[in-house]
């Protein structure tokens, strides 16, 4: 999907609302999860080879997304087993975050953004961490119920988790800043002694 | 690593339970558990894992636990819990693997009777080194 203008599924209401004050925009930068069950936070963020996954459960009006890379921040292990533990890791947070609100594992539908070829000096992480999405999903068997991922443009990703609704738009305008990156300014905490073993 | 029988000089392999509700999370281990030479057991949450428990024989009794906390129906204090309450897993290894590293968790974990604790995304080597360290 390469359209630019109109955006590809816009759903009227959205629009309208997304403007009007009252609803709570909320930017989620790599490395982060956020989840919500009120009707009025919007999650936004902006994605260039990273991938998004907006997690939803429609019965209980809980959702989240996720945005992370397939590599754990400031650490250099890049081998495919330990980006595939820090992808299920990042998944894992964001599903563990929403069921602590009341979501049911078996409830959950997904949305993907992201994962695209951006000429960032990275080889083409964009379509491994989209790859790894997909299969994530098909092993956890949450359903897949739309997808935009790929290509070479960065995207604007905006998602109402209490009521799964999302869209995303192609960012190709030069002016727009890049999309913000854990290595810099602001790096996420990595997750405190990961890995690490204590014993009782 | 290859499974070796004469590793540390036994001839079958130690089996390993694993307890988490992601299956991904399941694979994971059960990749890095047999490259390590154990056998895997796997549980999905800890109403499944005693079940399975109950049904074991001789030679499917695990010589180790490795449980997440945060599971549908039964979570890993829940499970660790009902395991120090069997007379014969009192003295069963258990291994918390979890994305949770607050304090207060931790110290749930030990009350429950917990071995140890360590914090996802897995090591390998760390994880290996963790299991020989209770294994022995």
């Amino acid at each position: 999907m390469a359209q630019q203008s109109p955006p590809p599924f816009t759903p009227p209401p959205l629009t309208r609302l997304a403007h009007r004050d009252g609803l709570r925009r909320i930017n989620v930068i790599q490395g982060e999860t956020r989840v919500s069950q009120d009707k009025d936070v919007v999650l936004t963020t902006v994605l260039g080879s990273c991938i998004s996954a907006c997690l939803y459960d429609p019965i209980a009006g809980i959702g989240g997304l996720n945005h992370f890379l397939l590599a754990e921040p400031g650490v250099a292990e890049t081998d495919p087993k330990s980006m595939q533990r820090y992808g299920v890791y990042a998944m894992e947070v964001l599903i563990n975050a929403m069921m602590a609100l009341g979501a049911q594992r078996h409830s959950l539908k997904a949305r993907l953004f992201g994962g695209a070829m951006m000429r960032d000096g990275f080889r083409d992480i964009g379509s491994a961490n989209a790859q790894f999405a997909r299969r994530f999903l098909a092993d956890e068997r949450i359903a897949l119920v739309g997808e935009d991922v790929g290509g070479v443009s960065a995207r604007r990703v905006e998602f109402r988790p209490a009521l799964g609704l999302a869209r995303c738009r192609h960012v190709t305008d030069t002016a727009l800043p890049p999309p913000p990156r854990a290595a810099r300014p602001a790096p996420p905490p990595p997750p405190a002694a990961t890995g690490d073993v204590e014993f009782f | 690593m290859s499974l070796d029988p004469y590793r540390k000089g036994q001839f079958v392999s130690q089996l390993i339970m694993t307890v988490d509700d992601s299956p991904s999370m399941r694979m994971l281990l059960r990749a890095a558990l047999t490259d390590m030479g154990y056998r895997v057991l796997e549980a999905e949450d800890g109403v499944h894992a005693l079940d399975t428990l109950e049904g074991v024989t001789a030679d499917t009794v695990p010589d180790l636990v490795i449980t997440d906390i945060n599971m549908p129906r039964m979570d890993g204090f829940g499970l660790i819990e009902a395991l120090r309450r069997q007379p014969d897993r009192r003295n069963l290894p258990i291994l918390v693997l979890t994305t949770e590293s607050s304090d207060e968790k931790k110290a749930r974990a030990r009350e429950a009777g917990a071995t140890g604790w360590i914090v996802k995304p897995f090591n390998p080597e760390k994880l290996a080194a963790a299991i020989r360290r209770v294994l022995h």
